[in-house]
């Protein structure tokens, strides 16, 4: 099988939250509760463990090659959020029980009926997407619509999207397309345009991103990490330092026995 | 493979006003979060959100986002996830340490072979085996599927820290439980609780450190950062933990001496291991803050003064009972403060944007550990 992921471009996203809708009605995920947050027209706030996809509102004071508004200095930054199915995923590294597997699709998954709510993937993911259901006790996130691509279909987001904003297919495919599109962007003057994720040289922490995204501003603007890296590429240091601490200790357990003085046994 | 296909059962009962307005009699919960409970209270959260209302116009400049702001933030959201831990966690850190470093003085003190000992022996594995017990049952507490608890131990993955705790803390509890129990028997028993109280103190070892590695193997800012200090200090913490509880037991004169020189080597090693966490924190503006603020700040301030406190009344010469008492209760609290501390810590650092972006901005992202950072920009990465 093919690896499968998500090419979300930006540039083209119109903030329907078509996708948003998708999701919740084909996986059946409650709502979070109805809201007014302030946040531009983000009433979703974030990814969690009910929200697989979330739309982002970006409102800036400076403008943007090839978007007019009323208001001159200003611009709009739309971006449709989702899991990134990491090549080197800190929530599967972490997990403690295996429930969190990586697919025949190449994406990551959280089997519901093995995870019993550790919250360990929940701290080992880099970009906040992973998060335990209250009342559930389990932890969830996209699943890439594992359901839908058993039977070739494309995930609920994906088929929603009206302006191609989010792209499925073949991860190869997809790569050489969204090069494509940023090398057109440039030529058009938006030379704002760089890939975000779209292989291990692009974000060697990560090894690249089965959902990668096409950006005109720096990651923060869109609330995304500059430099992620899976907490397993820094473990190595913590074992050794826990190595000689624990060596240390039994040194003075051994020092605190032997410096005072007594009879030995028979 | 699990989670696809028609399962049986599903949807049968479920009211129609569960917030997914499914009427049970038209269509069937199946899909893949159809498992999803609607917690009774969330209708209660609707109209207001649950957090501050963003008041200011987010396009003026200075403001939300965009290249315009010297630092943006996605309106001051947390890019990370807090942590859903409960006291509990922070708990276990304290009365495993307690338990790993009673194990290891308990088997250093058999391996003396001295026969006057033996009192400092069996307190030693009644300890280990107590804080085993104590923080086996505070994990399984914390879960949010506590009846799934052994789903731990089915599969070994070395790259999870809490997968090799889980089987770390699985044979501490038996070993120490059978060492307790059977010490002071004799012949074959007795044997057989020897060789457990010596196994019981090498698990003892890691049951004491692999905690710090658990909290640095994630992405919260602070806890990434102190990961090459932090493993010293919950490992000197434990020490002093479980020196400061022997201390309120009943030992004689020998053994005093042997707890209180075990008492002092952890408190200071404590001391100097913490004053390394906050210049390994401190590496990076916006990231060690963490330590020093708010609740995190208050406990770590406090263990160190109780740590400092217990160290003190310990290297005062002569051995009055008063002395005893007042330093194993100053040790034992700065011990369980520190843990505390370090916790609230990762949860504060975690709620902050600007720690990760910081942190990840200066180099100790992934380009720490790679060849080269993240690309960020048409041109650009995120560090040079």
């Amino acid at each position: 099988m093919n690896a499968k992921g998500f090419f979300t471009d930006t540039t083209v996203c119109i903030g329907c939250k078509a996708c948003e809708v998708a999701c919740k009605e084909w996986n059946q995920l409650p709502d979070d509760g109805m809201f007014f947050t302030g946040m531009s027209y983000d009433n979703t706030v974030d990814l969690g463990a009910s929200t697989w996809r979330h739309v982002e509102f970006v409102e800036r004071p400076v403008p943007l090659a090839g978007q007019e508004t009323a208001q001159g200095n200003f611009s709009w930054l739309l971006m449709s959020d989702v899991c990134k199915h990491c090549q080197r995923a800190g929530c599967l590294e972490n997990c403690p029980t295996g429930a969190i597997v990586r697919t025949e699709f190449d994406s990551v998954y959280v089997q519901p009926d093995v995870c019993n709510g550790c919250g360990y993937c929940i701290v080992g993911c880099p970009f906040g997407v992973i998060d335990r259901r209250e009342g559930d006790g389990r932890a969830w996130k996209c699943t890439l619509c594992y359901d839908r691509l058993k039977d070739d279909m494309t995930p609920a987001c994906a088929k929603a999207c009206p302006t191609e904003s989010i792209q499925f297919g073949d991860l190869d495919e997809l790569k050489d397309r969204a090069r494509t599109r940023v090398d057109q962007l440039h030529q058009r003057g938006m030379s704002e345009a760089y890939l975000y994720g779209v292989d291990a040289d692009n974000q060697p922490g990560t090894e690249g991103l089965n959902a990668f995204f096409l950006l005109v501003d720096r990651p923060e603007v869109y609330n995304l990490p500059p430099d992620p890296v899976v907490p397993t590429k820094k473990v190595g240091q913590a074992w050794l330092s826990m190595a000689a601490a624990v060596l240390g200790m039994a040194l003075a357990a051994a020092g605190a026995v032997v410096s005072s003085a007594g009879r030995r046994r028979q | 493979m699990t989670g696809h296909g028609p399962r049986s059962g599903r949807g049968r009962g479920v009211a129609p006003d569960d917030g997914r307005n499914i009427d049970p009699t038209m269509g069937i919960l199946q899909g893949e979060g159809s498992d999803q409970r609607v917690p009774d209270d969330r209708a209660r959260a609707e109209g207001a959100a649950p957090f501050a209302v963003w008041k200011t116009a987010p396009s003026r400049k200075g403001q939300a986002g965009g290249s315009a702001a010297p630092e943006p933030t996605y309106y001051g959201r947390p890019v990370l996830k807090q942590p859903v831990w409960i006291w509990a966690v922070p708990a276990y850190f304290f009365s495993g340490g307690v338990a790993g470093a009673a194990a290891v003085l308990g088997a250093a003190a058999q391996v003396s072979g001295r026969e006057e000992l033996d009192g400092l022996i069996t307190r030693c594995r009644w300890t280990a085996a107590i804080g085993s017990a104590i923080g086996t049952g505070l994990l399984i507490h914390d879960l949010g599927r506590p009846e799934r608890f052994l789903n731990m131990l089915r599969v070994f993955r070395p790259s999870s820290p809490l997968n090799v705790g889980s089987w770390v803390l699985a044979a501490a509890g038996p070993l120490t439980a059978s060492s307790a129990i059977l010490s002071g028997a004799g012949g074959g028993a007795g044997a057989v609780g020897d060789a457990a109280g010596y196994a019981g103190g090498a698990v003892g070892l890691p049951l004491a450190g692999y905690t710090a590695v658990l909290v640095s193997s994630t992405a919260v800012p602070v806890w990434s950062e102190i990961r090459r200090s932090l493993p010293a200090l919950f490992v000197a913490s434990a020490v002093t933990g479980a020196a400061s509880f022997l201390q309120l037991l009943k030992l004689n004169r020998r053994e005093e001496s042997i707890v209180r020189r075990f008492a002092v080597a952890g408190a200071a090693a404590d001391l100097a291991a913490g004053l390394a966490v906050d210049r390994s924190g401190g590496r990076v503006d916006g990231v060690g803050s963490a330590l020093h603020e708010g609740l995190a700040g208050s406990f770590l301030r406090a263990a160190k003064t109780l740590t400092a406190g217990s160290l003190a009344i310990n290297v005062i010469p002569g051995r009055a009972r008063w002395k005893r008492m007042a330093a194993g209760l100053l040790g034992a609290l700065g011990s369980a403060a520190t843990k505390f501390g370090v916790f609230y810590a990762g949860q504060a650092s975690a709620r902050d944007p600007h720690a990760t972006f910081l942190q990840q901005r200066a180099g100790y992202g992934a380009a720490e550990v790679t060849r080269r950072s993240a690309v960020t920009g048409p041109e650009g990465r995120a560090t040079r």
